[in-house]
């Protein structure tokens, strides 16, 4: 009984892992298959250009996302200034907004003959405007549409941080002698930057799998290199050694991250009745100046691109016609229902199965099958069509039909991309049951089931929640994976808006844009309380 | 198989490979006892609760309750068949049910057994009416260890299990407790076992006591055998009763030391007439006399309200405390000479 019932933990957490485990494995052994003339040309011709382009893109956007993210955290955490509270919340709100439709923005606004050009027009009369406008495109273009489009990773993690700093420590300092410049660079900027780290590294992972912007500006890093090599030269041992040499560079960034933190936590909370600390409240210049950083971000992350999306919505009304909003929404929804269910059941197996094994190996298995979160969709889908393939080649069994281009194989692509938001969600949830709490549950007659249902499952109920709105958020901005994976004819708003724009019609991307971004927005306006709490 | 309510047969309680209690013995005779387990923190006596409990398994012994065995090294019956209930040092309410919701969480498992309380008895008696509605992060440490025990109560289960019940409730709140849940426990007839590392709550509460020493059970007896006879120097010096002189046994009832002269009393173990043995002196057995010879240098004097501790050095460099009353008329300074009573009489003479 006991061994039937450990075996059961012990396969499904397996399985879990395995998932995740196989498209790593792939791309591994893809690198070492016989190299193709493709990737021998590359390698000879555009392999530095990648990489370079994808260093510079990662820095540009890691300096950008510092700024914006710790400077909003700081002025909202410790100042009280005109529009404060609406900025706490409002910032996350770029969350809604995917770097690619930032991208489409910022192109709809500076391109010849764009928006600007219409208000200048508006404004001042006709005048051939289009050389005094600049563009914004480029490696600057992507630098800046995935940078307002991430920073809120940094603000929420370092906000929570500097939030939950007890006021003690700031007092001490006060008390030792601190002023209060000495006191933010001594001790609470030191203080916060296990998050800020953390914040920053969720950023790199992110811009490093971006795709969408950086393939409607033409950059050509390793993430479209990999999409390139298998959709123009369709070559997946090309794309799988591309993928190699990126996930190279992801698990470097995981390693600093790690090594930078050395187990430091975020931060502690302090305990209930301690002294909640005091805001400062800013006046005159420095009261200005703070409103107007935090709006300006506010208008440049989220007003901006839903206000391009609007007006050219409305300027198109032939394209919003055209739009099959029930099909999509339907489609949407199917995939997000199908994933939450996976991800959540599979998300419980796994975190019960490690509370009531107490095993060190499943907690091991478990912590790797959250790593997909720090793989590329583009790689995720290309590894997974190359191990379809090869199961093809073995058996009879036609697994291609059965997994590409299905709504299947979609969502196992999706679960192990964002497992990690479900079992994380779940652990964090669980965490705060301690264990005497399952065992007074026992000792007060409750069966292991009855203890389940009546003490897990209520409280955790948040959690479930949450985390399906997470997910959906998630699945509704997705690119990469539903681009390349989906069934034919099956659209996301998010492909009908890249499909638009990679044809040249922008104008017919922004009706699906704009509805991504309200949903979007919806869901994020629900979870907000809880993405500023210091559980993200 | 014998009549004893619960069992403990040569139990080795292991919580970790360094954490463990070796080859325990002892037994509730009937239903309705208390026994305090009585030890240094980190000990295991957690551990010894958490087995019988049946949250952690044996590899030798067995645990018999009622008649039936609960735990063997090849049988465990799981937690929530045992009928026992155990309240946690921590707190471990459910944060998402309010105080009253906990407290009634373990009330469908005996459904039908007889109970004097209702839930509403066991909130007034425990003080816990003003935070009914609260939940677990609103109360304090000592409110949850409250809670936590009405929660175990209401289970109504066989054996209750209580872990430190007072540890973190303020001193004058924790006496009148101490005295409600003795009358609680008695009244509702349920056996118990409390593990605490305060003597005074073990010797108040407990019908037996156990003292846990060094990896094993050093002694098992009521209260007043166990303060009046303690059965080996590691139960004393814990108990810190006295200290311990060196005598050598001169007769059926009586010793020689070489500087507090002949001593006499009871011995509660016989001792061979010529040996040398070491005899526990403690603070009460020692009279104030100042006609008499005998006189020791006082090196400390204790202010406790209603008594004075003086601590006494003998030429051997050893400390005896004795008790003198507060309202004793002339008191000693440090280095006075202070006279004792001869012949010292003992009521029972401990030796080891």
């Amino acid at each position: 009984m006991f061994i039937k019932r450990l075996s059961f933990w012990y396969i499904s957490s397996f399985f879990i892992s395995m998932l995740v485990a196989l498209p790593i494995i792939t791309v591994f052994f893809g690198f070492f298959e016989t190299t193709s003339d493709y990737f021998l040309l590359l390698k000879n011709t555009f392999l530095l250009k990648y990489i370079s382009n994808s260093i510079l893109l990662l820095a540009g956007v890691l300096f950008l996302t510092f700024l914006f993210g710790v400077g909003a955290a700081y002025y909202v955490s410790f100042y009280d200034f005109p529009g404060v509270n609406f900025f706490k919340w409002a910032l996350i709100l770029s969350f809604a907004v995917p770097a690619y439709i930032y991208a489409y923005s910022l192109t709809a606004f500076f391109e010849n003959y764009g928006t600007a050009f219409s208000i200048l027009t508006y404004l001042f009369g006709p005048y051939e405007y289009n050389s005094f406008i600049p563009k914004v495109d480029g490696l600057f273009g992507s630098i800046l549409s995935i940078s307002f489009s991430l920073f809120a990773y940094v603000y929420v993690l370092s906000r929570a941080a500097f939030y939950y700093q007890s006021q003690n420590l700031i007092d001490v300092g006060r008390n030792l002698g601190l002023s209060p410049k000495k006191t933010f660079l001594k001790i609470i900027l030191p203080s916060a930057r296990p998050a800020i780290v953390v914040g920053l590294s969720l950023v790199a992972m992110e811009t490093l799998s971006e795709f969408g912007a950086v393939s409607f500006f033409s950059i050509s890093t390793l993430t479209t290199a990999i999409y390139n090599a298998w959709i123009a030269f369709d070559d997946l041992a090309s794309a799988n050694q591309l993928s190699f040499i990126l996930l190279i560079f992801i698990l470097f960034l995981f390693f600093v991250e790690n090594f930078s933190r050395k187990g430091a936590k975020y931060h502690s909370p302090s305990r209930p009745g301690s002294l909640n600390r005091k805001k400062i409240k800013l006046t005159g210049f420095k009261s200005f100046y703070a409103t107007i950083f935090c709006s300006g971000l506010f208008f440049c992350s989220f007003l901006f691109p839903v206000m391009q999306m609007v007006y050219w919505t409305f300027k198109f009304p032939k394209y919003l016609q055209d739009l099959n909003f029930l099909s999509i929404g339907f489609n949407t929804l199917v995939l997000v229902l199908l994933s939450c269910v996976l991800m959540i059941v599979f998300a419980f197996i796994a975190n019960y199965g490690n509370r009531v094994t107490k095993s060190k190996f499943l907690e091991t298995l478990t912590t790797f099958s959250v790593s997909g979160y720090a793989i590329p969709g583009v790689i995720l889908a290309v590894a997974f069509i190359t191990l379809v393939s090869y199961l093809d080649s073995l058996v009879f069994f036609k697994f291609k039909t059965m997994f590409i281009g299905s709504i299947l194989g979609l969502v196992i692509v999706y679960f192990v991309r964002f497992f990690a938001l479900s079992s994380n969600g779940i652990k964090s949830g669980y965490l705060k049951i301690n264990k005497s709490m399952d065992e007074s549950a026992y000792l007060l007659g409750y069966s292991k089931f009855k203890t389940f249902t009546k003490v897990h499952i209520p409280y955790l109920k948040n959690s479930i929640f949450l985390i399906s709105i997470l997910i959906a958020i998630e699945i509704i901005k997705e690119l990469p994976i539903t681009l390349i994976l989906r069934p034919f004819n099956f659209e996301t708003f998010a492909t009908t808006a890249y499909i638009y724009a990679s044809q040249d019609l922008l104008e017919a991307a922004a009706a699906p844009s704009l509805f991504l971004i309200l949903t979007a927005s919806f869901f994020i306006l629900f979870v907000s309380k809880y993405i500023l709490s210091d559980r993200y | 198989m014998s009549e004893n309510f619960l069992e403990i047969h040569g139990v080795t309680f292991a919580a970790s490979q360094k954490n463990k209690v070796e080859n325990v013995t002892f037994d509730l005779k009937k239903e309705g006892e208390v026994v305090c387990l009585l030890g240094p923190s980190g000990i295991g006596k957690t551990t010894i609760l958490r087995t019988i409990a049946g949250l952690e398994k044996i590899e030798s012994g067995r645990i018999i309750l009622k008649n039936k065995t609960i735990s063997s090294p090849d049988f465990h019956m799981e937690p929530e068949k045992r009928n026992i209930a155990l309240s946690f040092q921590e707190n471990c309410l459910f944060p998402h049910y309010n105080v009253i919701d906990n407290i009634k969480f373990g009330v469908d498992r005996n459904k039908n057994k007889k109970f004097n309380f209702s839930v509403y008895d066991l909130i007034s008696l425990l003080h816990l009416e003003e935070i009914q509605q609260k939940y677990p992060h609103e109360i304090s440490a000592g409110e949850a260890q409250r809670v936590s025990l009405a929660r175990s109560l209401m289970s109504k289960p066989d054996l209750l299990l209580l872990d430190e019940p007072f540890s973190n409730i303020d001193q004058n709140l924790k006496e009148e407790l101490q005295l409600k849940i003795k009358k609680i426990l008695n009244e509702i007839n349920i056996s118990t076992i409390i593990v605490t590392h305060d003597s005074y709550e073990a010797f108040y509460m407990g019908n037996k006591c156990g003292i846990i020493l060094d990896k094993s059970l050093k002694q098992f007896d009521t209260p007043y055998n166990i303060y009046h006879y303690p059965n080996s120097v590691e139960v004393v010096n814990f108990l810190n009763r006295g200290i311990l002189i060196e005598a050598k046994v001169t007769g059926n009832d009586s010793l020689e030391n070489t500087e507090l002269g002949t001593i006499k009393g009871n011995f509660i173990k016989k001792q061979s007439v010529g040996s040398t043995v070491q005899l526990l002196i403690q603070p009460e057995d020692l009279e104030h006399d100042d006609q008499s010879n005998l006189k020791l240098e006082v090196v400390d004097r204790k202010f406790r309200g209603t008594n004075f501790i003086y601590t006494l050095r003998t030429m051997n460099n050893k400390l005896i405390p004795v008790f003198v009353h507060s309202h004793h008329e002339h008191q000693h300074k440090i280095k006075d000479k202070f006279g004792i009573k001869r012949p010292i009489y003992i009521d029972h003479l401990v030796c080891f």
